[in-house]
């Protein structure tokens, strides 16, 4: 059944089909109805036609019968009654049998009684609205009735009646019985003929339906199937267009649509080709004077001593600002590696235990100058985890260095939680903080959380963002929580063998020392 | 005197490197064209090669390979793209070394150059045995059944390094700063390219190594093979 309502609603051939069997079902219900009493009331009233001049015949010959035995013998009486009714039910073919009753009319008290019916025919065959009429009227009446035998079984009937006066015995109603079985049967069989013929019609309307539809809804179904592809990437796909009409009004307009989205993404590819192949080069060919800069800087830097003071402390913001562009170039550089696809991962084995504690070291210096220090905790003393040790390095410091930049001079904690599967790294710091709209712009390209902060460490304002693709690149997650005035957690989830997906999150992104 | 020879079409940072190496009391030569080189180099044999990857007349990949052809003097290779490609294939051209551009400090420049020229394992005597060769630490030779095997001073320090403590395992960071002077270096494809390089040298099927043996996710060990 539901299989049925699922065609119905995404089948536009059964769709059509469906409602197109039930409007003709409709329709030849109708018209075999019609036909059906057309023919039977034409049937019938032939038949009552000859019926009423064959009876009004029998019934004038008893009449003169009956008139030539006035006054004879009640023997010779009763004779004629059973010549009456052998010569009445004698003129009946095989087909198309009739019977003859007498029943004797109410009040008639004679003692004599001719009350017959031919064949065993019951003589309650006969309404008694019949008899009522016939008793009233002097002429023939007729109505149809059904002929029931006394044996049992019945078939319909027309029954044709008449008052009669039998010498000696006074007044009697006379009916001629006609058997309608043959007419029924006739019926019958037209009947059956009409189903037959309604049903075969039904099916060739479905079948015709069916061809039609699929006319029309061949070429929709190709061109569903090729958007599809076309959207899948294959922007190669046309349609084919055979003929002159709607369909292939259809072909042509999405032809051209798809001729025009394949141009307009080849003209965007290639522009953010273009784009990104000119940031790869400007940043390299920046490289070159770059390094003859820091060099000449820190010779000029080495000799400082040897100036006065506003020199001196010139060539040391020479040397502290070129540092800062050499961050900002690289930065770049690996941006418009993420954005140009062409980052690749290099996974070696690792301790990532050691990796953090290395990184915590490394930056040992710059939490003191800041009046922090960094902890780290490990559930386990060593965690293998295969991936690209560049970038989870990358990852770890700009986490570490965000953190040191927001600590306010309270502690920086950093556990590391392993499963089978995962690895996570959560960096948690008690310092300012991050409110929601800082929360979802965290992670964005040179997004500051409150521009008028003094950013001691000159970083880039890419460094979260790169952090975030690295992580994604070894199907990772870096996720991030705050709250204004109660510090911000980074939690960084790796899977331990970069090619498989996380799992599950081994550190709750909302630190568990916090209560709202 | 130390000769350097630096091979960089950029006229100002060849002269700005000219000026921080003189500082350091080393000679230098300027070259500033790919197909200029060899001339240069056999005019004028350098103790070190410094040498970028993109020249006009030659590219440096095709110099470095034409330099190890017959000389195994240091190559450090100067690099302005940090992708891999370009250093593996300056490495496997056979440098041993590679800076990329900017470089962090010209002290750090300078101190790889050291590095590249010492003499390392001054404190190894005598001859030690790996595998079926025999290395003669002092004369700077690896033989096998009599016959030298040509390494690069660099080839032949890290089999030195594996070879003095037979059964030590060593982890590529380890590697990086007994031989590459390195700390705290996360590069360890410079580690598995010369390995490579030199199983292509010393074994007999650098498919199945039995001298220079991999310990997967640790590092390399010294084989220890019969037949010594």
């Amino acid at each position: 059944m539901n299989r049925i309502f699922w065609k119905i609603r995404n089948s536009l051939a059964f769709k059509v089909i469906l409602s197109t069997v039930i409007l003709s079902l409709g329709v030849v219900w109708i018209t075999g109805s019609a036909l059906n009493s057309r023919l039977s009331t034409g049937i019938k009233e032939v038949n009552l036609n000859s019926a009423v001049v064959e009876a009004r015949s029998t019934i004038f010959t008893a009449e003169y019968r009956f008139l030539l035995a006035q006054g004879e013998k009640d023997f010779v009486v009763q004779q004629v009654v059973d010549d009456v009714i052998a010569s009445a039910t004698t003129l009946t073919s095989n087909e198309n049998t009739r019977e003859v009753v007498f029943i004797r009319s109410p009040g008639n008290t004679r003692p004599i009684n001719y009350e017959i019916a031919s064949n065993l025919l019951d003589p309650k065959s006969i309404p008694s609205s019949l008899s009522e009429r016939v008793r009233k009227e002097t002429d023939l009446v007729w109505q149809y009735t059904d002929m029931r035998y006394v044996p049992g079984g019945k078939v319909p009937g027309l029954a044709i009646g008449q008052k009669v006066q039998i010498p000696n015995a006074g007044q009697y109603e006379m009916y001629i019985v006609f058997s309608l079985a043959n007419e029924k049967t006739t019926l019958d069989l037209i009947n059956s003929y009409l189903l037959i013929t309604g049903i075969i019609l039904l099916l060739l309307i479905a079948l015709i339906t069916w061809l039609v539809v699929r006319q029309v809804v061949k070429p929709v179904r190709e061109a569903a199937r090729i958007a599809t592809e076309f959207t899948a990437g294959d922007f190669r796909q046309r349609m084919k267009v055979e003929s002159q009409d709607e369909i292939s009004t259809l072909g042509h307009a999405f032809n051209e649509m798809a001729e025009s989205l394949e141009q307009q993404i080849a003209r965007l590819e290639n522009l953010s080709r273009v784009q990104q192949r000119f940031v790869s080069d400007v940043s390299h060919e920046l490289r070159t004077p770059l390094t003859t800069l820091r060099m000449a800087s820190e010779v000029i830097h080495s000799s400082k001593d040897s100036f006065d003071a506003t020199v001196s402390r010139s060539a040391e913001l020479l040397v502290a600002q070129l540092d800062r562009f050499e961050r900002l170039l690289e930065d770049l550089l690996e941006v418009s590696r993420f954005d140009a696809e062409v980052a690749v991962l290099e996974a070696v084995d690792f301790d990532m235990v050691q990796l953090v504690n290395r990184c915590a070291e490394d930056l040992a210096l710059v939490a003191k100058e800041r009046k922090t220090q960094i902890y780290v905790k490990s559930v386990e003393p060593v965690i293998m985890v295969k991936a690209d040790i560049r970038r989870v390095e990358r990852i770890l410091r700009n986490l570490l260095a965000n953190a040191i930049d927001h600590a306010e001079e309270i502690q920086i904690d950093v556990q590391i939680v392993a499963s089978e599967h995962d690895v996570a790294v959560g960096v948690r710091d008690y310092g300012v903080g991050l409110d929601e709209n800082a929360l979802t712009r965290v992670f964005d390209r040179f997004w500051r959380a409150d521009p008028s902060r003094a950013r001691t460490r000159g970083g880039t304002g890419l460094g979260l963002s790169i952090a975030l693709e690295d992580a994604r690149l070894h199907n990772g997650e870096l996720e991030a929580w705050g709250r204004p005035g109660r510090g911000a957690h980074f939690v960084l989830t790796l899977p331990r063998k970069t090619w498989e997906s996380i799992d599950r999150r081994l550190i709750p992104l909302q630190p568990e020392d916090y209560k709202a | 005197m130390t000769l350097v020879m630096v091979v960089d079409d950029d006229q100002d940072l060849a002269e700005m490197l000219g000026i921080v190496l003189t500082g350091a009391g080393i000679d230098v030569d300027l070259v500033s064209r790919g197909d200029e080189v060899m001339d240069v180099f056999h005019n004028n044999p350098p103790d070190l090669v410094l040498l970028d990857v993109m020249l006009p007349g030659l590219d440096g990949i095709e110099v470095c390979k034409l330099i190890r052809a017959e000389s195994m003097v240091p190559i450090v290779m100067l690099s302005a793209k940090g992708d891999t490609q370009d250093v593996v294939r300056g490495l496997e051209a056979g440098a041993d070394d590679y800076m990329v551009k900017p470089f962090r400090h010209p002290s750090e420049l300078i101190a790889r150059i050291r590095t590249r020229l010492r003499r390392t394992n001054a404190d190894v005597s005598g001859l030690l045995t790996i595998g079926d060769l025999a290395i003669d630490v002092q004369a700077h030779q690896v033989l096998r059944a009599g016959k030298q095997i040509q390494l690069t001073r660099l080839e032949f320090d890290l089999l030195v390094a594996l070879a003095k403590e037979p059964g030590r395992v060593f982890t590529r960071d380890a590697l990086l700063s007994e031989v590459w002077g390195y700390r705290h270096s996360t590069d360890t494809r410079l580690v598995n390219v010369h390995v490579q390089r030199l199983r292509s040298k010393i074994e007999h099927d650098a498919e199945h190594p039995e001298i220079v043996i991999t310990i997967r996710g640790v590092g390399y060990k010294a084989g220890v093979m019969g037949g010594s």
